[in-house]
C-alpha cells in the first residue's frame, strides 16, 4: 500500500502550506512528511471516480453540470463534496 | 565611506536631534508593562506565530465554477449561487484548544484570490495578463512596494511552495489551477470590465499616467471594493440565519412582481431577497460542515475535556447555524462567523467589528448574573479573538497589500463613546476588552477609544496602562467632532445627533455612520449599535501632494520616469499664489479624472459583483429589499479623496515660500536643479535605506548644495506652533475639504477628505524625488496627516498639538497624528497620568485623533538589524498595529526615524 504523507490524511490539520498538527499526537508536522502508517486518507479528487485526466496537476470533473465539463485538480480536498465518489 | 546626512549635519554644527525633551537612556529600554494570556491562548497564538500567509484555490474554484454554470441567470442570482457554492464546499479546519472557530481558508493565516476582481496582478511577471496590469498603471506602484521579509510572509518560493502576490505562499501543485481559474475571468473581471469602460472617460489617458507615476497609489474598484467600515451583527443575533431566511421569504411574497412606485429598481427586490436566500443557506452549510468536523474530531479524541471541548462547540455550531444565539459564547460564535463570511463574500481590509464590547453586552450581564460564566473565561475568549482577527489576511496585490496594509486587515474594535441617550456607554466587558488588549497583545483587533468627556477616568487610565505595553492602542478618536461631521455629512440621508452617537470606527481610522437597533434577550431590550453606512475609503485613494508639487514645479513631467503626466502649463509661478494656484488646477484635475474612472470601476462592481451578505447584514436592506448596489444602506454618502504627504507638502510650500518668494535666496530654477540633483545625495533605493538622516552625499558631489539643503532642512517646519508652516495648513485644509464636495460618487453623492496615510508615505516617497523641505529622493514622507516630519518638531509635545489644531477637524472624515515616546518618559502612575493629560488637552482643543508608539528606538534598530530576535515585537504604523518583521523596509525606516519623545 502507498504511503501517505501528513496532507493527504484525514489525521492531519494544516497550518500553513508546509506544516500542520497531527491532531492524535499534537505534534507540529511537515506537510510532506511521511504520515503513519493507518492514518485515514483524506478525500481528494484524485481518489475519486469522477475525476479523469494525466496531467500531474490538472484535470477534468465528469460530474461537473458545466458544458464542457469542469476544471479540477487532483489535490484538491473534496471532504465538502458531494458528488465525490471514493475509487 | 561614504557620508551620511547626519554625520553631514554634525560636521556643520547643525545638529539632527530625534530625541525631544531630554536623552533617552543608553541602554536598551523595554516597555514597563508586559502580560500574558491564558496556557490555551499562548498555544494557539504560538501557532500562529510559526505560521505562513498561505493561499488556496477552494473558494475561488467552487465560484468560478457555480458561476460559469449560470450564464443567463439574473446577475445577483448567478453570484448568490456561486457564494454559496463556494460556502457549502469550504473545508472546516479545527485545532485543538480553540473554542471558537471558523476560519476564511483551510490555514491558520488563508486567504484566496478573488479572480472575479482582479487576476493580473498575481500572474507571472512575463505573462501577458501582469504586463498589462503594468501598462493600466494598476500594478506600477507594486515596484515601490516591499514587504517585511520575516514572520507569516513567504516574499519567495522554496521547496513545493511558490509565492504570489509577495505575500502568500500556494502549494504548487494548486498553481496550475490557480492560473487557469484566472485566465476564466479574463475580460469578465471587474478590473477588466471596468477598464474597457473606464477607457471611455474623457482624460483616461492621464488617468493612465497617474497611476503609472504613482500620483495615485491605487484603484478602487476592483482592489478593495468594501470594507473600511463596521460591520452589523443586528440581524443574525435577533433573529438567527433561519429568522432571516424566514423574513426574506415573506418579503418576497410581498414584493414579487410590484414596482411599488419605483420603475427603476423596485421589481428587483424579489432577486435580491432571493439571493439572500441563497447566500445565508451557503453560509448554513458552512457553519454545519464545521459542525460536523468538531463532531468528527470528538469521536478521535481520547482527553476527555478536549472530547467536551469539541462536542460543545459541535452544539454551539448546529445551534447558530439555525437559531439566535443564547449565550455570551454563542453569540461570540455568531459574530465571529458572519465576520468571516462577510470577508470571504469580496476583498476586503478594514471590516470593523465596531463596538462589540456594546453589542455583546447583553449576553455578557445575564451570563454573569446567572453563573454561567465567569470574567476570567470572557477574557480568555476575548484573547482567543485577537488570535483569530490578526491570522485573517486579505489577497490582494503587492501595492495593495504591501504598500497600503502593511499585511493588516484592520479589524478595529471601538470602545467608550456615548449610547443611545448621551450617557458614557462604557460598560464592564469594555474593560475586559482592554485587559485582553494588554494580557494579549497581538496587531488585531486594534482599539479604537471613543473619546468623551463623560467617560470613567479609571477606564481612561486602564486605556493608558495599555498603551504602555507598547500594542499602540488604543487610539484615541474625539466623539463630539466624529458626530459633527457625520451630522454635516449623512444629514441629508437622515443622520441626527442621536443616530450618530452610535458612531464607530471603520477599517484603522475612518468614522463611519452607524446606527441603533433593539436587540431582545430573555424578555430584556438592549438597543446596540451597528454599521448603517457603505464602505468607506473608497472612491480617489491616496493622492501624493508631494509627487502633485513636483509635478506642478516640474510643468507636468515626472522627474523619475520622465513621463509628461500632465498637460505642461507653461507658468513661470514667479510668485507664491501662483505656484498654489497651480498646484490647486492639478489637484483638481487629479481628483476629477479618478473619480469619473473609479466610480465607472464600482459600478461594474455593482452590476456583477454587489454584496449580497454584508448587504443583509445593513440596515436597512432587508426593510426595503435593495442591497448595497441599490442604495439599500441607510448612509450611502460615504466615497472619498484620499490625500498622502500632507506634512512634507506643508513643509515643502513653506521652504518655497521663505527662500524662493519672501526672502529671494535663491529662484525657482534654482531650486529645480537642486531637487533633481537630490541635493548632492544618492537616491534612497541605491543604499536601500529610506530615511533621511541615513541618507548618503553621492561621491563625486562636490558640495555645492550643503548651504541650500541645510537652509531648507532649517527653514520653517509644521509641529512647533509656528504660524508661518501652521498657516499654510490651515489654508490647505480649507481649500482640499470643501473642494471634495465638488466631486459626485457613482451613488449620487459628494465626496469628503479622508486624511491617513496607512502605509502609503513609504511607497509614495519611494516614487518622488527630493522636495523642497530637504527631503531626499525616494525617502518617506511624513506619516499620517498631522505627525510631524521626523526631527523637525522641536518645541515639545503640546506645541505639535497645536500646530495640529490650527484647522477645523469636523471638516473631514478623520485626521491622524502619531507620536513615539519613549518608555521611560511615561513610567508609573504618574508617567499614565501625563499620558492622559495630553492626550485630553488634544480633545479639549479639538484634535479627533491621536495614537501613541511607546518603544525605544535602539529596539527598533536592534530589531533591524536582528529581526530573528523580535518576531512578536509590535510597532503602530499609522491607524494600525503590526509585527516588526512584516512591515517594509522603508516604513521601517521612517518609523525608527520618527521623533522619540523623552518627556511628556
Amino acid at each position: 500500500m502507498e504511503k501517505l504523507t501528513y496532507r493527504d490524511t484525514r489525521n492531519y490539520a494544516p497550518i500553513d502550506v508546509t506544516k500542520g498538527m497531527d491532531l492524535l499526537t499534537r505534534e507540529i508536522v511537515m506537510a510532506d512528511a511521511e504520515a503513519p502508517e493507518g492514518y485515514e486518507p483524506i478525500p481528494k479528487c484524485k481518489l475519486c471516480t469522477n475525476f479523469t485526466g494525466t496531467d500531474t496537476f490538472m484535470g477534468t470533473c465528469e460530474a461537473s453540470m458545466n458544458e464542457p465539463k469542469f476544471i479540477a485538480y487532483p489535490d484538491m480536498v473534496a471532504t465538502t463534496c458531494e458528488m465525490y465518489q471514493a475509487m | 565611506m561614504a557620508k551620511t546626512l547626519k554625520s553631514v549635519l554634525a560636521d556643520a554644527g547643525i545638529p539632527m536631534d530625534f530625541e525631544s525633551g531630554g536623552q533617552a537612556p543608553e541602554t536598551l529600554t523595554d516597555r514597563e508593562i508586559t502580560r500574558e494570556p491564558h496556557p490555551r491562548v499562548q498555544k494557539l497564538k504560538d501557532i500562529f506565530m510559526e505560521s505562513l500567509s498561505s493561499a488556496s484555490n477552494e473558494f475561488p474554484y467552487w465560484y468560478t465554477r457555480e458561476y460559469m454554470l449560470h450564464d443567463s441567470e439574473v446577475p445577483v442570482i448567478r453570484r448568490a449561487k456561486a457564494l454559496k457554492s463556494a460556502f457549502s464546499h469550504s473545508t472546516p479546519v479545527i485545532f485543538p484548544g480553540e473554542l471558537l472557530t471558523m476560519r476564511k481558508a483551510p490555514y491558520v493565516r488563508g486567504s484566496f484570490p478573488m479572480p472575479w476582481l482582479s487576476e493580473g496582478f498575481y500572474m507571472a511577471k512575463e505573462d501577458e495578463f501582469y504586463q498589462e496590469a503594468l501598462k493600466r498603471g494598476s500594478a506600477s506602484v507594486d515596484e515601490h512596494s516591499k514587504f517585511g521579509q520575516g514572520g507569516g510572509n513567504v516574499p519567495q518560493s522554496f521547496g513545493k511552495v511558490i509565492s504570489i502576490a509577495g505575500k502568500f505562499g500556494i502549494r504548487q501543485e494548486e498553481v496550475p489551477a490557480l492560473l487557469k481559474l484566472a485566465k476564466l475571468w479574463f475580460g469578465k473581471s471587474v478590473d477588466d470590465l471596468g477598464n474597457k469602460y473606464e477607457q471611455m472617460v474623457p482624460g483616461y489617458e492621464t488617468k493612465e499616467k497617474i497611476m503609472r507615476n504613482i500620483v495615485c497609489m491605487f484603484d478602487s474598484g476592483f482592489t478593495l471594493p468594501q470594507g473600511r467600515e463596521v460591520i452589523n451583527y443586528y440581524y443574525p443575533l435577533e433573529y438567527g440565519f433561519d429568522g432571516i431566511i424566514k423574513i426574506a421569504k415573506e418579503m418576497k411574497a410581498k414584493v414579487a412582481g410590484r414596482a411599488d412606485g419605483d420603475g427603476m429598481v423596485g421589481m428587483n427586490r424579489l432577486y435580491n431577497y432571493e439571493a439572500v436566500i441563497h447566500v445565508i443557506e451557503g453560509v448554513q452549510n458552512w457553519i454545519l460542515n464545521y459542525a460536523k468536523e468538531a463532531a468528527r474530531l470528538e469521536a478521535l479524541e481520547t482527553c476527555a475535556r478536549q472530547k467536551k471541548e469539541y462536542r460543545e462547540m459541535a452544539e454551539r455550531l448546529e445551534w447558530i447555524a439555525h437559531n439566535p444565539p443564547r449565550t455570551f459564547i454563542e453569540a461570540f460564535q455568531m459574530i465571529e462567523t458572519v465576520h468571516i463570511a462577510a470577508l470571504n463574500e469580496d476583498a476586503i481590509s478594514g471590516l470593523a467589528p465596531g463596538r462589540i464590547g456594546q453589542v455583546l453586552y447583553p449576553y455578557f450581564e445575564q451570563d454573569i448574573a446567572a453563573g454561567r460564566i465567569t470574567e476570567d473565561e470572557v477574557i480568555e475568549l476575548l484573547e482567543l479573538d485577537r488570535v483569530y482577527k490578526t491570522s485573517i489576511d486579505c489577497f490582494a496585490s503587492v501595492g495593495v497589500v504591501g504598500g497600503v496594509l502593511s499585511g493588516n486587515t484592520f479589524n478595529t474594535v471601538s470602545i467608550g463613546g456615548l449610547d443611545k441617550n448621551g450617557r458614557s456607554a462604557v460598560n464592564r466587558l469594555e474593560y475586559l476588552i482592554l485587559e485582553a488588549g494588554a494580557t494579549n497583545a497581538m496587531p488585531q483587533s486594534t482599539l479604537a477609544l471613543l473619546y468623551d468627556e463623560k467617560l470613567p477616568e479609571d477606564f481612561l487610565m486602564l486605556a493608558m496602562e495599555v498603551i504602555k505595553t507598547g500594542a499602540g492602542y488604543p487610539a484615541f478618536m474625539n466623539t463630539p467632532i466624529a458626530q459633527e461631521f457625520l451630522v454635516n455629512q449623512y444629514g441629508h440621508e437622515g443622520m441626527d445627533s442621536e443616530e450618530a452617537r452610535a458612531w464607530a470606527i471603520g477599517g484603522c481610522l475612518e468614522t463611519s455612520p452607524c446606527t441603533w437597533k433593539p436587540l431582545h434577550l430573555n424578555g430584556r431590550e438592549y438597543w446596540i449599535p451597528g454599521g448603517a453606512g457603505q464602505p468607506t475609503s473608497v472612491g480617489v485613494h491616496f493622492v501624493s501632494m508631494p509627487k502633485v508639487l513636483e509635478l506642478t514645479l516640474f510643468n507636468g513631467i515626472d522627474q523619475n520616469t520622465g513621463e509628461k503626466v500632465y498637460e505642461p502649463h507653461n507658468r513661470s509661478l514667479d510668485t507664491y499664489e501662483a505656484l498654489e494656484e497651480q498646484f490647486k488646477k492639478y489637484w483638481k484635475e487629479t481628483v476629477g479624472v479618478l473619480t469619473l474612472t473609479n466610480n465607472i470601476q464600482h459600478d461594474i462592481w455593482r452590476k456583477n459583483n454587489m454584496a449580497i451578505f454584508s448587504s443583509l447584514l445593513k440596515p436597512d436592506c432587508l426593510d426595503n429589499g435593495h442591497l448595497i448596489n441599490e442604495l439599500g444602506y441607510r448612509y450611502n454618502a460615504t466615497f472619498n479623496v484620499e490625500s498622502t504627504g500632507t506634512i512634507t507638502f506643508v513643509n515643502s510650500m513653506a521652504a518655497l515660500k521663505k527662500m524662493v518668494y519672501e526672502d529671494r535666496e535663491l529662484n525657482l530654477e534654482e531650486m529645480k536643479t537642486a531637487l533633481k540633483e537630490n541635493f548632492g545625495f544618492r537616491d534612497a533605493h541605491e543604499i536601500n535605506s529610506f530615511s533621511l538622516a541615513d541618507q548618503e552625499k553621492r561621491d563625486d558631489s562636490d558640495n555645492r548644495w550643503d548651504k541650500l539643503h541645510f537652509k531648507a532642512l532649517q527653514s520653517p517646519k509644521y509641529g512647533n506652533d509656528d504660524h508661518y508652516a501652521d498657516s499654510i495648513l490651515l489654508e490647505w485644509e480649507n481649500f482640499f475639504c470643501p473642494d471634495c464636495k465638488n466631486y459626485e460618487s457613482l451613488y449620487g453623492h459628494t465626496m469628503y477628505p479622508c486624511q491617513i496615510s496607512v502605509s502609503t508615505h513609504g511607497a509614495m516617497g519611494s516614487a518622488t524625488i527630493a522636495s523642497p523641505d530637504g527631503r531626499l529622493s525616494g525617502t518617506t514622507f511624513a506619516d499620517a496627516s498631522l505627525s510631524a516630519y521626523p526631527g523637525t518638531d522641536k518645541n515639545g509635545p503640546f506645541a505639535l498639538l497645536n500646530s495640529a489644531t490650527v484647522w477645523d477637524h469636523s471638516m473631514s472624515q478623520n485626521c491622524q497624528l502619531n507620536i513615539k515616546v519613549h518608555p521611560s518618559a511615561i513610567n508609573g502612575h504618574e508617567g499614565a497620568k501625563k499620558l492622559l493629560d495630553l492626550t485630553r488637552a488634544y480633545m479639549r482643543k479639538g484634535g479627533f485623533h491621536i495614537q501613541y508608539n511607546i518603544v525605544d528606538s535602539k529596539v527598533l534598530k536592534a530589531a533591524q538589524e536582528h529581526p530573528e530576535n523580535y518576531r512578536d515585537l509590535m510597532v503602530r504604523v499609522a491607524g494600525f498595529t503590526q509585527y516588526w518583521v512584516e512591515i517594509g523596509k522603508g516604513v521601517q525606516d521612517e518609523l525608527i526615524a520618527r521623533t522619540e519623545y523623552e518627556g511628556v
